[in-house]
């Protein structure tokens, strides 16, 4: 990144303060920028550049231990997260008794937007009416033909390649929209024709990296030259993250400023109730700033805003602001997960040749018993899918022989070399329902290094959950069988496959939007219903959550709002 | 992803040590009984890793190795015979696996610190076991001596009664070795890797010989080939 500036940001009056620079902040100053809006960007993290930063093409015999992960690199050595990962020094978050989950957070420029997926399938038309459709959890208020323009735009200018399927709830982008997918490896696509003879589609993935090359003056970004893991940062910007896109795209209009090292602490309010700017802590020495701005966007993660939103209390909200619905902190949600692996022989000793391609598998498994759960034939109401995988990686300190490792001398390099490349795993993302178990609040006791109170998490799964799990090991076994494969994954009940909450990093939920001040936290702009100049964008904002991995639709609601904010200030309306 | 890969391999692990341990004592042990396992005194590490947010294009190992001249060199010895030399690859003793071993038992982290709580008795134990039956160090003993040791642990169904902990160092050590052997340049010549290597245009997919293999699998197991190209 270009611009960053330390603290204070002197003589910058911003129109819009934005807390957070991830995937929904760094869409929200791309948005209000482009529309004139003079904008500051508070980041938490500390300036990050991941064209100089990150370990393009290195090797792992170049990192200590070969790159494996570790307490102080959770995602491994390379991985972009800087100074953050399940626990952050100083910030920590409690358990209540019984509960584990986990919260991993990013502390840079760019937020987690630096390491992440990158699969960014739309959340199609049942993905936003869930209760009305099955009874469980809470309709959005909002339509998917509402935001489809939105996916379309947001593709683009992120840059998606893929292919559209044509499969029920699976929507289509518009002609023009994606750029071309990769072709498939050939692990990928054994399981397309196991998965084809048992009706199970597997098709092109959406990923936010490049194929085609983006031309634009302040954010130029190459295609992938198919070499290094997306996790590690993309020095090229073919893979999509806010530090070689929307910020310094926004950058460039000259209506924004960008604070690192900037952690907000609270929303400040007037005598009226209105926001009237934030509180925030210089993370390198702790002194408190605030800064004054017309509307306050909150883009800080689902929980991270829940939690400003908490410590924003006053006399009139003690609940916390804009809590009047009680909805905050509620509705905590994640993604369903589990992995099953395979060893399969007919995969062994296969003729070599460069498997890198783009980071994840070129193709995917969507969900495709829609028609059957409308009609009561499945045991659970919400859909999955999965994330494949399977090729000659690039080795690592998990280098193993599938469990197969026996004896020593050169039987053992012959086995090493039989079984390199011959194993698949099938990764099962799923919709939670929400529940009244799963929730955030302030922990009584517990404060973050500024003295703040800190998250205490509460989590539970329903069998809604663990019967979709079951149903998703039960599914990639078949298939494994199918393509003659030997399961590795050891035989074990849902309650026990299933990962713990958090641990998808698809957390969303706790600032929920809807038609009602009465059971919502904002409208369908992300607008909270208590104070008017004060917007969430980031995930927090999902009512429901589709299995589909969220950040696309973080991104296309963030732009849908902003645009929606602008027109109202335009207006004069704040 | 990276973390995907953690996932599989302790999958694997799992599966690997539940089918390692699950077939029992075999036979008697035909050489009097094993070395006593002695693992009292492994000092822990304390020293600082490299931190939440270190530099990634100037990677350096900051805590200082901790295995003596003699534990290196049994470590080159077991190498070479854990992955000699063949026509694809040298041996293991030729590569710098002994450092690499030093430098993982010797991390300040919590896996790695448990492995040194079995690597550290393991490479003793190698050297008591050969002399009880030698009168020799490991490292003094001929080649063969050396196999006769590695044969009482290194195979999963044939484990003698009483070398179970051993056992479970050799597998440990085989495991650490592999990963080490692999993801040195050598190795990845060996076993076939031919990405990490930036490319223009789009990526080409499986060339014509590997879909001719796939196809051919495909048929064998009554599934639909792919039209080649």
């Amino acid at each position: 990144m270009t611009q960053p500036k330390s603290l204070p940001h002197g003589g910058f009056e911003p129109d819009v303060v934005i807390v957070g620079s991830g995937a929904a902040g760094g869409m929200a100053a791309y948005a209000l920028t482009r529309a004139g809006i003079k904008t500051l960007v508070l980041e938490a993290g500390r300036d990050y550049d991941p064209v100089s930063e990150s370990a393009m093409l290195k090797w792992n015999h170049e990192a200590p231990l070969r790159a494996i992960s570790t307490p102080d690199k959770q995602f491994g050595y390379y991985d972009a997260t800087a100074g953050g990962g399940w626990e952050v020094p100083g910030e920590p978050y409690v358990n209540a008794p019984g509960t584990t989950f986990r919260w991993w957070r990013s502390r840079m420029l760019g937020g987690r937007t630096n390491h992440w997926g990158r699969h960014v399938p739309r959340f199609g038309p049942y993905d936003f009416k869930g209760k009305s459709r099955d009874g469980f959890g809470a309709d959005w208020p909002i339509s998917y033909e509402d935001v489809a323009p939105y996916y379309d735009r947001t593709e683009k200018l992120i840059g998606v390649s893929g292919a559209n399927s044509g499969l029920e709830n699976h929507p289509d982008s518009s002609p023009g929209v994606l750029q071309p997918p990769s072709k498939p490896r050939v692990s990928e696509l054994m399981i397309q024709a196991a998965a084809a003879d048992l009706g199970i589609p597997c098709v092109p993935s959406h990923y936010a990296i490049l194929t085609r090359a983006i031309e634009h003056r302040h954010a130029p970004r190459q295609a992938c030259f198919y070499a290094t893991p997306c996790g590690r940062g993309c020095a090229i910007g073919a893979a999509f993250q806010t530090t070689t896109s929307l910020l310094p795209m926004a950058l460039g209009t000259g209506k924004l400023r960008i604070v690192t090292n900037a952690m907000v602490s609270r929303v400040v309010t007037d005598a009226r109730g209105r926001a009237k700017g934030v509180e925030y802590f210089d993370r390198t020495t702790g002194s408190t700033h605030f800064t004054a701005a017309r509307v306050v966007v909150l883009a800080a993660s689902a929980c991270e805003s829940a939690k400003i939103l908490f410590n924003s209390h006053t006399a009139q909200s003690p609940q916390g602001l804009a809590n009047s619905s009680g909805q905050i902190g509620r509705s905590l949600m994640d993604s369903t997960g589990t992995d099953i692996f395979g060893h399969i022989p007919a995969l062994e000793g296969r003729p070599r040749y460069n498997e890198d391609g783009k980071d994840n598998a070129h193709l995917y498994i969507p969900f495709w018993l829609y028609k059957e759960q409308a009609a009561g034939k499945l045991d659970f109401p919400r859909a999955y899918h999965y994330e494949i995988g399977g090729r000659f990686e690039m080795p690592g300190a998990r280098f193993g022989l599938a469990g197969a490792e026996d004896g020593y001398g050169l039987s053992l390099k012959q086995d090493a070399r039989r079984y390199y490349g011959a194993q698949v795993s099938f990764s099962v993302r799923g919709e939670m329902v929400p529940n009244a178990d799963s929730y955030c609040e302030l922990d009584p006791d517990a404060k973050d290094k500024y003295g703040l109170p800190v998250l205490r998490f509460h989590w539970k799964w329903s069998d809604h959950e663990y019967r979709q799990i079951a149903h998703g090991v039960k599914t990639a076994k078949q298939i494994i069988e199918r393509m003659g494969g030997r399961v590795l994954t050891p035989e074990m009940p849902p309650e026990q496959a299933i990962q713990s909450g958090g641990e998808i990093i698809h957390e969303v939920g706790t600032t929920r939007m809807g038609s009602s001040a009465a059971d919502s936290v904002t409208d369908g702009f992300g607008k909270t219903w208590d104070i008017d100049n004060l917007v969430i964008v980031d995930g927090g904002v999902f009512p429901s959550n589709a299995h589909k991995n969220p950040t696309l639709t973080i991104m296309a609601l963030a732009w849908r709002s902003m645009d929606h904010l602008a027109s109202r200030m335009r207006k004069g309306e704040i | 992803m990276t973390e995907i890969s953690r996932r599989v391999t302790l999958a694997w692990i799992a599966a690997a040590s539940a089918s390692a341990f699950a077939a029992g004592p075999s036979k008697a042990a035909q050489n009097g009984s094993p070395s006593p396992w002695n693992d009292a005194a492994v000092p822990p590490i304390t020293v600082p890793g490299y931190g939440h947010d270190p530099d990634l294009k100037a990677a350096a190992v900051p805590w200082p190795l901790t295995l003596n001249p003699h534990q290196r060199a049994i470590l080159r010895l077991a190498a070479d015979l854990m992955l000699p030399a063949d026509a694809r690859s040298p041996s293991g003793g030729s590569l710098p696996l002994d450092a690499f071993l030093d430098e993982w038992i010797s991390a300040p982290y919590p896996q790695q610190q448990q492995d040194r709580a079995l690597i550290v008795p393991g490479l003793a134990w190698l050297d008591e076991e050969a002399g009880r039956r030698l009168g020799l160090d490991f490292v003094s003993a001929s080649d063969a001596q050396r196999r006769a040791v590695f044969d009482t642990v290194a195979f999963r169904d044939k484990v003698l009664p009483g070398y179970e902990q051993p056992a479970q160092f050799f597998a440990r050590l085989r495991g650490l070795m592999l990963a080490g052997f692999y993801t040195l340049p050598e190795g990845i010549a060996d076993i076939g890797y031919l990405g990490n290597t930036p490319l223009s245009g789009d990526y080409p997919g499986p060339t014509p010989e590997a879909m001719a293999n796939l196809n051919a699998s495909l048929i064998k197991l009554g599934l639909k080939p792919f039209s080649p190209g």
